[in-house]
């Protein structure tokens, strides 16, 4: 009987003390459909998140005007963003059309442009504030401050995970991005919806999940510790009889002994071969992609990996130079997860998102940096249920604002929702008295971008 | 959000005040505009749906505008983006032709060309609601929760034995109705570890529970409740169920640095709960200890509530209107905090527009966001005034030697050729008056409370591409209607007052200074019914695990209706009556013979026609929160160190002993243990707490130090005894207040054979065990 109900009706139904008791087992359907409201295209997400604000004319939005106007501020740039710019300042990159579909790409970015024709570019994205803090809420959890749940945390509300073994919400991140662990709250959903971020610096499964192992005991022990502890409740609980919440603990204490398994092959890329390891590189943002993907094919809902410590793409100096090693340190990692996911028929139904909290401007702040700019930027889409080697939106002749088709972070929001199976306007959650969302009262699908 | 981003580049007319027209140009907007505008524009872009952000019924919103900026530039067309859509011929390709279905015809055109040529005229009275409201005030007040309380006469019964409470009659009355019996009472056993785990949030020494089990006099449990109401333990379980509502943090935002150690505000909570002080007086303290004249200088720590609200960080490189969007969320979220915690209303709806379901307008939430507007964050000495001054006095003579000492170093390091001796004695010289002022100020290292004080924020330009904040010391301020929650858009100035449904003439106004004092006056007395029940709500919640109104934040139209709305009325009137007491409130709840039944009964009727326990026809079992967990598990391995109050430590620390309460709290980042057992995010008002079952705990249950430390710790404890029959025996009286069965006699001893388990694994497989965890 349970089964006929989606979780968020099970929790309605409960009431929200007892809603969330039955937790992974008994409320999980092993069949997510279950709690979609339409089909889905995709069952998981990968996010590639460029913490710091990637510059899009440098990668996937050739604006060839930037360079002839070179250090003139035309009035389309005359737009207020975090700092004071100064004139265009040239791209040194050159662009190639790449694959079947023509789209023309950075030399920066020479295997991943291999990969085009699956890729669906959005020059279009705009958000609202050009700091990182409230940007990176925003990309987050739709709002400018901290107090709502994010994305991953209504996926893992409203769809459950597809692996009782896992959680169903994983940050990946070679350190701290800014802002830290408010970028992955569960807001005022309940806690088990929080991301588990995980700190892959060091690659030891046992290093990366709390409490994974049990640093005294061999397995054996602690299941004859298990047997034991389990005797007892199964006493306790025949003089209580039938009690959901002393069930479900009974049922999660097992799942957690075999997660120590299974979370350790998980977490473990150095069962990768020796070849697929070398496809990825050596990276620290190759080995959060290959990661990714060991969490995304176990049924992980999203894994999110952050470029890296701190806020690695925000060039505000030497933005050329830097832009260039970081393409180096993306590239080929992102070609090899493409190409991994792809060759293993994973990429039908796993959405890949790439892109940072905003863009960067094509005006020169301090010489030779760029600032933040909210006005256009670029993500790209892959896999499940998106159409590849296509553009969506454009911005202007400089690369700076979006006019064409523009997409705010609600409507890359509604987007994603719809392609995991879930309408961004039902997906809801009362608290304060209101029904909240993701999109709170804004966001529209991008239907161009679907397959 | 949009527009306010549009704003920044394009702020024609945004703050201009809405006029008065002709009557020749509203006759035409209305016979020839609005017709034109309702047939072809509203479908998107009224109040139900505003596609692209835009909103046309309105001077305001068409000022605003939408996700390209103001709709319209009054007196001249061709500059007016509506036209350019209507023409659909924007050669950018910017500007979407509009409306979809087709271009109008040209008659129509002209119609908005003319209606935009004589200033884009709109009436008042339907400028988008945002002078005046559509609420019905009247019909509003008659809201069961709005509704005065007073004492309820006994529900008849037919069993006249079972009751020994007020609140037991309305309980048997209902079940009664549905032909059913109430569970009988708890053991004994049980009952003294509910009452330790409620009261105290930790469970009982084996000889208290042998003591209360063999106590067969009348009012042993009564004494037991008294006992465990005079530990000054209690305070720390309670104070920490408050500490959720108020979104109580040690670490908060590392942007702002602030001197304040917030823990004096927890303390004071634990104080103020162990005093019982009356909940009025607790609640106007914590708005203006400082205002108040009959309170002690160590009272500011009550401030805290407010004074450790989260804050936003604010890029003064941003344009002043982005900052004050800035501001808005933070009067937001306090408004939040304020309205949910005290009066389970969800006013913070009401920034962008009128409640959709309470009789809550957007003019009463300005009229309080004037409140905190004229209020500051800010640190506070708990010494009376004299001493502070003299503190503050020594404190600013002090930075000025210290920076004296600083440019004289400075001056030495440029001048390493010519080190002149006399420097070096100044600097020797400013040293030793530093450490004499220190000395004679006993005051100067005086701990500072996260506080409030009287001053009005000011948002403004700084040149034209930074913005400064200026407070106003003793300023108070009204503030302006946002319209659609869009400080570059400004509807009146609203004075400040209390929400205009607890009134029953004109609101309260809130006044006195910044009007903190007089707002919390307003909530223990203009709301005192609705704050009442509220909170008795709350209390009854922690007592059973369900309230009696199961949204115990949201007491509005959204919110549920209360179970036995006749009990939660009688009982908050006699609450209030009680002179708000709550250790008055524990004992009606604890005593009634409701809360003693038994938490199962086999075979009871009550599974079939009350599966969720409604009515409480039995005790719910409880799990018990992280706190009261961790607690117990250092308690009984004989680890926990009692002592009370203080600076925050991080529990991470394994030699960390004391209570959970004392724990430091991030926002930024909760601890482990926290995190994995539903603490709720400090950084908003946590309504209750969701329990939650994940193998991530239990991961932490059977890996984590810390259950291996008490473990370890608990298994040397019991190797005391004399044999392992002995040994067991005695786990089982810390753990769970009793003995063990043969059958668990054995499982232990076989799971302890030589070749197999030892005691440390065995102490742990029972600190693991849900009879720890769960409360009957």
């Amino acid at each position: 009987m349970i089964h006929t109900l989606s979780r968020r009706q099970m929790i309605k139904a409960l009431g929200g003390g007892l809603g969330a008791l039955g937790l992974g087992a008994v409320l999980n359907p092993p069949n997510a459909d279950a709690a979609t409201h339409h089909r889905p295209r995709a069952r998981r997400i990968i996010q590639l998140f460029m913490n710091g604000g990637p510059f899009a004319p440098d990668l996937l939005d050739p604006k060839p005007a930037i360079n002839r106007f070179a250090g003139q501020r035309p009035a389309a740039v005359q737009l207020r963003t975090e700092n004071e710019t100064g004139g265009l300042m040239p791209v040194p990159f050159r662009f190639q059309p790449a694959g079947r579909c023509g789209i023309p790409v950075s030399e920066l970015l020479p295997n991943f442009a291999r990969c085009i024709d699956d890729v669906c570019v959005i020059r279009s994205l705009h958000t609202d504030n050009p700091n990182h803090g409230p940007a990176l809420f925003l990309m987050n959890n739709g709002s400018i401050t901290p107090t709502r749940p994010t994305m991953g945390a209504w996926l893992s509300y409203g769809l459950g995970t597809e692996n009782v073994d896992l959680p169903a919400y994983v940050v990946l991140c070679p350190g701290r991005p800014v802002r830290f662990a408010e970028l992955w709250s569960s807001g005022f959903l309940p806690a088990e919806h929080q991301g588990t971020y995980i700190n892959h610096t060091n690659l030891d499964p046992q290093r990366m999940i709390p409490f994974l192992r049990n640093s005294n005991l061999t397995l054996e022990q602690q299941r004859r510790q298990l047997t034991l502890m389990q005797r007892l409740n199964e006493d306790h609980q025949a003089e209580r009889g039938v009690d959901a919440a002393l069930e479900a603990r009974i049922r999660a204490m097992e799942t957690a002994y075999r997660m120590q398994l299974a979370g350790t092959d998980a977490f473990d890329i150095n069962r990768e071969p020796a070849r697929i390891r070398a496809e990825y590189g050596t990276t620290h943002f190759a080995n959060g992609c290959l990661l990714a993907r060991r969490l995304a094919e176990r049924g992980v809902r999203l894994v999110q990996v952050y470029y890296g410590n701190g806020q690695p793409w925000d060039t505000h100096r030497n933005h050329n130079a830097q832009t260039r090693d970081l393409c180096r340190d993306i590239d080929q990692p992102m070609a090899a997860l493409l190409t991994d996911l792809k060759r293993r028929g994973l990429l039908d139904d796993t959405l890949v998102i790439w892109g940072g909290e905003f863009g960067r401007t094509s005006t020169s702040e301090s010489g030779d940096g760029r600032d933040h700019n909210h006005w256009g930027f670029t993500y790209w889409l892959a896999g499940g249920g998106v159409r590849g080697g296509i553009t969506h939106g454009a911005t202007d002749d400089f690369g700076f604002r979006a006019i064409h088709d523009r997409v705010h972070v609600h409507d890359l929001h509604a987007t994603i929702l719809h392609l995991m199976g879930l309408d961004h306007e039902r997906l809801t959650y009362r608290y304060a008295g209101r029904d909240f969302r993701l999109t709170d009262v804004h966001g529209h699908v991008v239907r161009e971008v679907l397959s | 959000m949009h527009a306010i981003a549009v704003s920044l580049i394009l702020a024609a007319g945004a703050s201009e005040p809405a006029s008065a027209f002709s009557r020749a140009d509203l006759d035409f907007f209305e016979s020839k505009v609005r017709p034109l505008l309702v047939e072809r524009c509203f479908k998107c872009h009224a109040d139900k749906k505003q596609r692209g952000g835009l909103r046309l019924d309105g001077r305001a919103h068409y000022l605003a505008g939408g996700d390209s900026g103001p709709a319209l530039v009054p007196g001249d067309p061709p500059k007016s983006l509506l036209i350019k859509a209507i023409h659909g011929n924007d050669p950018l390709g910017t500007i979407k032709a509009m409306p979809p279905s087709g271009k109008l015809p040209a008659r129509e055109i002209a119609v908005l060309e003319e209606w935009i040529r004589r200033g884009a005229p709109y009436p008042l009275a339907s400028a988008g609601k945002t002078a005046s409201s559509n609420i019905d005030l009247v019909e509003g007040r008659k809201f069961w929760s709005f509704q005065p309380v007073r004492p309820l006469p006994a529900p008849p019964t037919k069993d006249k034995r079972w009751a020994t409470k007020p609140a037991d009659a309305f309980i048997l009355a209902e079940l009664e109705k549905r032909g059913l019996r109430p569970a009988p009472p708890a053991d004994r056993r049980t009952l003294v570890r509910r009452a330790y785990f409620d009261l105290i949030g930790l469970p009982p020494d084996p000889a208290d529970v042998e003591r209360f089990v063999q106590d067969s006099a009348r009012d042993a449990y009564p004494k037991l409740i008294d006992k465990l109401l005079s530990s000054p333990h209690y305070g720390e379980r309670w104070a920490r169920h408050w500490l959720d509502l108020v979104r109580y943090c040690d670490i908060g935002e590392d942007y702002y640095p602030s001197k304040a150690s917030p823990y004096l505000y927890r303390d004071w909570v634990i104080r103020a709960i162990n005093d019982d002080v009356p909940y009025d007086r607790f609640v106007r303290m914590q708005f203006a200890a400082d205002l108040m004249a009959e309170t002690k200088p160590a009272d500011r720590a009550a401030l805290g509530f407010l004074g450790l609200s989260p804050l936003y960080w604010k890029e003064l490189k941003l344009d002043h209107v982005v900052i004050k969007t800035v501001v808005a969320e933070e009067w937001e979220e306090r408004i939040h905090a304020i309205a949910s915690t005290f009066l389970g209303l969800t006013v913070a709806c009401a920034r962008c527009h009128d409640h959709k379901f309470d009789p809550i307008s957007t003019h009463d939430y300005y009229g309080i966001a004037g409140v905190l507007a004229s209020t500051r964050l800010a640190d506070r000495y708990l010494l009376p005034d004299d001493r502070v001054a003299i503190v503050i006095k020594a404190r600013s003579q002090v930075a000025d030697m210290e920076k004296r000492i600083a440019d004289l170093e400075k001056r030495i390091k440029a001048l390493t050729a010519d080190k002149k001796p006399d420097r070096k004695a100044d600097i020797d010289k400013l040293k030793t008056e530093i450490a004499a002022i220190k000395k004679l100020t006993p005051d100067y290292d005086a701990p500072m409370a996260a506080g409030l004080e009287e001053a009005s924020l000011h948002v403004l330009p700084d040149g034209p591409h930074r913005t400064k904040l200026v407070y106003k010391p003793n300023e108070a301020q009204d503030v302006a209607m946002q319209v659609r929650g869009n400080p570059g858009v400004l509807g009146p100035v609203v004075p400040r007052h209390f929400l205009s449904v607890l009134a029953t003439g004109d609101p309260r106004p809130l006044t006195r200074g910044s009007g903190r004092l007089d707002l919390a006056d307003a909530l223990v007395t203009d709301a005192a019914p609705l704050a009442a029940r509220v909170f008795v709500n709350r209390v009854w919640k922690h007592h059973f695990g369900t309230g009696l109104v199961e949204t115990p934040s949201d007491f509005g139209q959204q919110g549920e209706r209360p179970s036995h709305p006749a009990l939660l009325d009688d009982l908050a009137a006699r609450f209030i009556d009680n002179g708000w007491s709550l250790k008055w409130l524990h004992r009606e709840i604890m005593l009634s013979t409701t809360f003693q039944q038994a938490s199962f009964v086999a075979g009871h009727p009550g599974r079939e026609v009350d599966p969720g326990n409604r009515l409480y026809w039995r005790m719910n079992r409880r799990r018990l929160d992280v706190e009261a967990w961790r607690d117990s598990m250092l308690t009984v391995a004989g680890n926990l160190d009692r002592t009370l109050f203080g600076p925050p430590r991080a529990l991470r620390e394994l030699d960390n002993n004391r209570r959970t309460i004392y724990g430091t709290v991030k926002r930024r980042e909760t601890d482990d243990l926290l995190r994995l057992h539903d603490f709720p995010d400090p950084s908003i008002h946590s309504p209750n707490r969701v329990p939650t079952t994940t193998p991530l705990q239990q991961l932490f249950t059977l890996n984590s130090p810390l259950l291996r430390l008490q473990a370890v710790v608990l298994a040397k404890r019991l190797q005391a005894e004399a044999g392992d029959e002995a040994k067991i025996r005695k786990a089982y009286a810390l753990l769970f207040g009793r003995q063990p069965s043969p059958g668990q006699l054995r499982l232990g001893l076989e799971f302890l054979r030589p070749d197999a388990g030892n005691w440390e694994q065995y102490a742990q497989a029972l600190l693991a065990s849900n009879e720890f965890l769960f409360v009957d």
